[in-house]
């Protein structure tokens, strides 16, 4: 009797596995009409509400489903400023406090039931406004606020009527005027170059007043832009696992850039020049936390590109050259595209502190102990360069020629400034604690710090903390060492420096607590400088002050190796542009053919 | 027996209670600013203080508390501070997904491995019953990361029997998806519960009533299945009973793995980003869950040995 259900159960089993075969191995047809382009995401898209364009991925979302005023141009490096939902470039005064945009005509938010009869309306500059005070107001309670703090005139009055309840958002804000329907006037209260970049982001973007009104809270499940691609119904995102965008039949429309880069023909970037985008009828973004079914997936073509794992790195490379993919996966039609990331990888140390923060040749010797390039040898695959400074290359400013004098492993000039920091061979210095996160990489690269102090004769202890802890310890001040990295929002140097500003110190920005009167004189004077090369000379002074008084000790930039089908075109990849799915274009006929080889 | 369960339930009242205070004041009174780590890294003080209004983090610690215990007799747990999506809707677009994925190989591991258990029992001490026992402590030794790893490569990505990983709120398209992450819950659970089934089994089987059984030529089926199995069975519920809030709390190892989108993953987010109204509503559900499994584990003891009386 057991013996018969035992070999029912195998049997069923076994027909369940077989039929799944049957009915997946033999049935996996590509199209050769289907112009979808599949993303992966490693983490939640949490929301589709621009005022919570907070995160990486939430933020691609949104950036294809709304728009904002101005965009990057997807082929020009360095990064370009270039209209987007605005006419032309703005207009901006002799000071620079008034800056006037025209706004494009017919352009439409998306069809939605927000609208009468369900059709969007034509885009005016008092959307704008309306959206802007949405981020501003209080109970919006935005992440993204930063963007306007403290620089549009009226603001901070307004919001504070706002909370004592004396004003709405019919009150004026003297900063933010709109003479007719398609002129937006901003006045700042005063220079702030960085006012282009952040109208470029997510954060800024256009929202209908309506579709916030009929959706409340729930406009994050239920969006309504003016971009190139739109969530149809609710039920086409599924939380936490997929999320399918279509394309915007009404909107404005744009072409491929007609120009880039001195290389980018010579690469395949201009072959669309001047063809209306999107070229996709559809994104598909799947959200996939481990690396090993995201890379599978990849390769079997179920996502379009994918960013090499760690595990899988030294399979996925030629051995022979690193700057190209194995030949297993060249078979396959597959491509590299290496990119730098805007971001950098440091050591902070707490400026407060009654020992780091005193002696400058004591962080100068712990920055020498670093050998960096081990560091991302072991923990990146090689896929870093050792950072001598805050600034990534490609930024204005940056120097490829720089070498930061303590950016390089020297354990006998290490030993030598820490003996004249009055602490030879480490004696009469405490153990100090490096804060870091507790995922298992987070640890080893402690190890690896703890093992390069050692070195030279200084003892640190780590503690781990999850990430919420290590952000709250860091802004209260209660810690000493602590390893993080810092992704640029935009691209301008500015937004590396704000983190060495004494007035944005823990819980702002700030977080070593750096104060230097040079340095904040230096910034100060950069704030009001427009983009150039005298505002880059600046800021090479004020990398000089950061670098000679050691506030962090400088990791790596980090570089994005990702492997691309042959059927994309057009994937010039960075991380800074949110909204390049319009630009890249799947050659449905060459994934149905190569699709054969997966 | 009624009269028992409603003892039961109003019993919980308390427990529940101590349980909110203890959550309560784990995340709200020793988990930090919360109101800092959610303003990100441009805030400014200003701007901390006025996320901590618009969360109502300004309130005294008393008014959080009440309001607390409001949300929970409304099942209105407002929304996550992490997603700001409504946290029921979260809960009840995640319960399904990993109901799906748990249930099926629940009860078949808890059929199946009663079953091989008796086997082994009737065949104890032969090659049978010893391959049995090492192949469970074989499959017991290797990690589940093992069994994922390994399957999800050979049959998904290897054979292509398999969608690597996905999944379809719809109910025809959902299965797909879910055979083999089903196949591995399946045998993570075989080697613990053949070896615990067993033991308890054997220790069955040389009792003094199945010796009498025998002696009055009872056949040898009827005295497993009747006399054996059902005396084996309080046990036996006990066992299946705890492993049961696991069907509501999911395996985040295999909804990471196969995306699927269960709530074990949005435990693990949950706390991973301090988002406190969703960490409040799982605790709670998973209280109750393990409250009414223990209640109904009680019930099960009275339906299967009458000698046990509940009141």
């Amino acid at each position: 009797m057991f013996n018969a259900s035992f070999k029912k159960l195998t049997t069923s089993l076994l027909a369940l596995a077989a039929f799944a075969l049957i009915t997946q191995g033999c049935t996996k047809k590509v199209s050769d009409t289907d112009t979808t382009l599949n993303i992966v995401v490693r983490a939640n898209i949490k929301g589709l509400d621009p005022v919570r364009a907070n995160d990486l991925y939430s933020s691609m979302a949104i950036a294809n489903i709304f728009e904002s005023l101005l965009q990057y141009n997807y082929l020009k490096r360095p990064f370009t400023l270039e209209p987007s939902l605005a006419e032309s470039m703005p207009v901006a005064s002799a000071d620079g406090l008034t800056h006037t945009f025209k706004i494009k005509k017919g352009v439409k938010f998306q069809d939605n039931a927000a609208f009468k009869d369900g059709k969007g309306r034509e885009l005016t500059a008092q959307d704008f406004i309306y959206s802007w005070k949405r981020l501003a107001d209080p109970k919006t309670a935005s992440e993204g606020f930063w963007i306007f703090d403290g620089k549009i005139k009226g603001m901070a009055e307004w919001i504070e009527a706002m909370k004592a309840g004396k004003a709405t958002y019919d009150t004026p804000i003297e900063g933010l005027t709109a003479p007719d329907a398609n002129t937006l006037v901003i006045k700042l209260t005063g220079p702030y170059y960085q006012l282009y970049d952040v109208l470029a982001m997510p954060f800024s973007a256009v929202v209908p007043k309506e579709a916030v009104d009929k959706y409340g809270q729930e406009f994050l499940n239920n969006p309504v832009g003016t971009g190139p691609f739109m969530l149809k119904s609710a039920g086409d995102w599924v939380r936490n696992s997929k999320m399918t965008l279509v394309k915007n039949p009404t909107w404005r429309g744009q072409a491929f850039p007609t120009e880039g880069e001195a290389t980018d023909k010579a690469n395949g970037f201009l072959e669309d020049a001047g063809k209306p985008l999107p070229f996709a009828e559809k994104v598909v973004f799947t959200e996939l936390v481990e690396d090993t079914p995201r890379w599978q997936n990849a390769v079997k073509g179920n996502f379009d590109y994918v960013e090499i794992p760690n595990d899988v790195f030294d399979k996925a490379i030629d051995p022979a050259d690193r700057t190209k993919l194995s030949k297993e996966l060249t078979d396959k039609g597959m491509k590299l595209s290496i990119t730098t990331s805007p971001d950098v990888t440091y050591t902070g140390f707490n400026m407060k502190d009654p020992i780091l923060g005193k002696s400058k040749e004591l962080r100068q010797a712990m920055s020498l102990a670093q050998d960096g390039a081990t560091l991302i040898a072991k923990f990146y695959n090689g896929r870093g360069i050792v950072a001598q400074g805050p600034i990534p290359p490609g930024f204005p400013s940056y120097d490829a020629n720089f070498k930061n004098p303590y950016s390089t492993h020297d354990i006998a000039k290490a030993k030598a400034l820490l003996a004249k920091a009055g602490y030879p061979e480490g004696k009469g210095l405490p153990e100090f604690t490096l804060d870091t996160l507790a995922d298992s990489k987070a640890r080893q690269q402690a190890e690896f710090f703890v093992q390069n102090q050692a070195a030279i004769g200084i003892k640190v202890r780590i503690s781990a903390n999850t990430w919420p802890q290590f952000q709250e310890k860091i802004k209260t001040g209660k810690v000493q060492l602590f390893g993080i990295a810092w992704n640029a929002d935009y691209p301008d140097p500015q937004n590396f420096f704000q983190l060495f500003y004494s007035k944005n110190m823990s819980p702002g920005p700030n977080d070593s607590s750096f104060s230097n009167a040079e340095f904040d004189k230096l910034y100060e004077q950069s704030l009001k400088m427009a983009p150039g090369d005298a505002r880059n000379a600046v800021y090479q002074k004020m990398r000089d002050v950061v670098v000679e008084e050691a506030p962090w000790i400088f990791g790596a930039h980090r570089l994005g190796y990702r492997a691309i089908h042959g059927w994309v075109h057009n994937m010039k990849w960075n991380d800074i542009q949110n909204d390049f799915p319009k630009y890249i274009r799947i050659d449905a006929k060459q994934r149905a053919e190569l699709s054969k080889k997966l | 027996m009624l009269s028992y369960i409603v003892r039961r339930t109003l019993y919980m009242i308390p427990i529940l209670i101590g349980i909110t205070l203890l959550t309560f004041l784990i995340f709200n009174v020793l988990g930090g600013d919360v109101a800092g780590r959610l303003a990100g890294r441009h805030a400014t003080p200003e701007q901390v203080a006025s996320i901590k209004h618009e969360l109502g983090l300004d309130k005294s610690i008393p008014e959080q508390y009440i309001n607390y215990l409001h949300q929970i007799a409304t099942f209105d747990y407002g929304r996550s501070w992490s997603t700001k999506q409504e946290v029921s809707t979260m809960l009840s677009e995640g319960v399904t997904p990993t109901l799906s994925m748990t249930i099926p190989p629940f009860l078949a591991s808890i059929v199946f491995c009663i079953g091989l258990a008796l086997f082994a029992v009737y065949l104890r001490g032969t090659i049978f019953d010893k391959g049995i026992v090492v192949t469970c402590l074989g499959l017991m030794s290797i990690s589940s990361l093992v069994y994922i790893l390994a399957l999800q490569y050979f049959f998904a990505y290897h054979l292509g029997a398999f969608p690597i990983s996905g999944w379809d709120p719809s109910f025809s398209g959902r299965w797909q998806y879910l055979v083999l992450p089903w196949i591995i819950l399946f045998v993570l659970t075989l080697g613990p519960n053949i070896l615990v089934y067993r033991s308890v089994i054997t220790d069955e089987a040389f009792q003094d009533y199945v010796r009498t059984a025998r002696a009055k030529g009872v056949a040898s089926s009827r005295v497993y299945m009747k006399h054996i199995l059902k005396n084996a069975m309080i046990p036996i519920i006990t066992i299946i009973v705890i492993d049961m809030p696991f069907l509501i709390t999911g395996s985040v190892l295999i909804e990471n793995f196969f995306g699927i989108p269960g709530l074990g993953g949005m435990v693990v987010k949950a706390l991973n980003e301090s988002d406190f109204p969703t960490i409040k509503a799982l605790t709670v559900v998973t209280s109750i869950a393990y409250m009414f499994f223990n209640l109904l584990s009680d019930v099960l003891y009275s339906v299967v040995d009458p000698r046990i009386k509940l009141g």
